[in-house]
């Protein structure tokens, strides 16, 4: 690899400001014709990569450095799967008997991936590898896949309390969230980054509320990671309360569906809970994501006429509304309409076919649950200071009680 | 120095997100609609 590096001065003049609003030193952010991909931040004192002189050769350098961060991934995954596959059955007999039997996919792609994640961090290698961990594709089309395996008359049934939980809790969490950062004294951008993250759908949201608000880099580098870092204690720990407090697997998975964060996260919570109640938080969550243009359009309407006040700003219309939906929530309900039709007309034999979906979308989720270990960045959050984190732990919390209310009392009677 | 300098913001729209969701959404619907035709059988999907 022909690719220089160069060093960000940790000990340099002070800037304006973080992610969190504090000073920080003025040549750590990343300029605007660096070569790194929006979201992914370079920490002080971190080597980074400097594009080789030859545009072509450095489009080749990249594509080899994606193309190893490609077969890493795969090759997590392939383990992932071979474990999930075979532990039980290695473990049978055995005292770990029972362990091996409870430890799902979710499990081993999550450890893997954050174990991948230290070794090319060591090896220095993770910035240039990052382009090729696409956690948000991976879990859409996942997402598209389960829409398959969910029957429409399921989704005609939960729509209703879905579209009022996700009303409620966005309204609820965004406002807490918003005037929660205003309290601890963050920077508006952060404040909406952070509020979006929490009450609509972690990293999507981040980012197009980062669109909207035109958030620097840092910023949403920073809230992607606070989201990821919450997300995972919440895969595990959420399906297990919901068991402790005796939730139906309905309820249960309308408030993993309402509480985590980001979706990639929710679908493995809803793995672990169980079918059923995956398919009702993959329901809730797909509900939120639809709503994401509506808060994003209202985000950009808000600060470009009241934050920024730029001169002569046109108010945004329902075209830019269309343009910020999530589409795959449309591929979701597809997919959906398409399984249902088939199941009707090729009858019994129609299950062993949706059940060759069901193993691609498992695929692309152990995918997806590596790609977050794998994505994990500890540095910039401890750059930002405990502030965020602070506003982000509370906002999490308020978001858990809440979900919790509102999944009891919306998602009782349904069935899935 | 301003902010603007230090780092730029991101795009007012991300279309690499939101190209990214319609490729989402074409590959999920392309792999359903090959299982359901027979092209991709199960022994393919390890």
């Amino acid at each position: 690899m022909s690719a220089d590096t160069t060093r960000t001065g940790a000990d340099a003049p002070v800037g304006p400001a973080d992610a969190a609003g504090r000073d920080v030193p003025a040549d750590r952010d990343v300029p605007a014709d660096r070569d790194v991909p929006a979201g992914r931040d370079v920490p002080a004192g971190r080597d980074v990569p400097v594009a080789p002189a030859d545009p072509a050769e450095a489009r080749g350098v990249r594509w080899a450095w994606v193309g190893l961060g490609a077969l890493l991934l795969l090759a997590l995954a392939a383990l992932t799967r071979y474990l999930e596959q075979q532990v039980p059955a290695l473990a049978e007999g055995t005292a770990l008997e029972d362990v091996a039997k409870a430890v799902e996919y979710p499990v081993y792609a999550i450890l893997l991936g954050l174990l991948g994640n230290a070794v090319v961090t060591l090896l220095g290698w993770r910035d240039r590898l990052a382009a090729a961990f696409r956690t948000e594709f991976l879990i859409k089309t996942g997402l598209v896949l389960l829409g398959a395996s969910i029957n429409l008359a399921v989704i005609g049934s939960a729509a209703g309390p879905a579209i009022a939980q996700a009303i409620l809790l966005i309204s609820g969490v965004f406002l807490f969230t918003w005037w929660l950062a205003g309290r601890f004294g963050l920077e508006d951008k952060l404040r909406a980054l952070l509020a979006s993250a929490v009450s609509i759908c972690g990293v999507s949201a981040a980012i197009a509320a980062a669109g909207a608000v035109r958030a620097r880099r840092e910023q949403l580098a920073y809230t992607a990671s606070l989201v990821i870092l919450f997300a995972l204690p919440s895969i595990f720990l959420l399906p297990w309360l919901a068991d402790v407090l005796g939730l139906s697997n309905e309820v249960a998975g309308a408030w993993i569906g309402g509480n985590i964060d980001t979706t990639a996260a929710v679908t493995a919570a809803g793995a672990l809970a169980g079918e059923e109640a995956l398919q009702i938080a993959s329901i809730v969550k797909v509900t939120q994501n639809a709503l994401m243009g509506i808060v994003a359009v209202a985000l950009t309407a808000y600060f470009t006429l009241r934050v920024e006040r730029r001169p002569g700003a046109a108010r945004p219309g329902v075209g830019e509304l269309w343009r910020r939906f999530p589409k795959f929530v449309l591929g979701f309900v597809a997919a959906s309409v398409i399984a249902t039709w088939y199941l009707d007309t090729a009858g019994a034999d129609g299950k062993a076919t949706i059940a060759i979906v069901n193993d691609l979308r498992v695929w692309f989720l152990i995918l997806a649950f590596v790609s977050i270990g794998l994505e994990v960045r500890v540095a910039s959050l401890r750059e930002a200071g405990w502030r965020p984190i602070a506003v982000f732990a509370s906002a999490t919390v308020f978001n858990l009680l809440l979900a919790l209310a509102l999944a009891t009392l919306l998602f009782r009677n349904v069935t899935a | 120095m301003s902010t603007e300098e230090q780092s730029p913001p991101t795009a007012a729209a991300s279309r690499f997100a939101f190209n990214e969701d319609w490729a989402a959404t074409l590959l999920g619907l392309l792999l359903l609609g090959l299982v359901l035709v027979g092209a991709i059988p199960a022994g393919l999907v390890p």
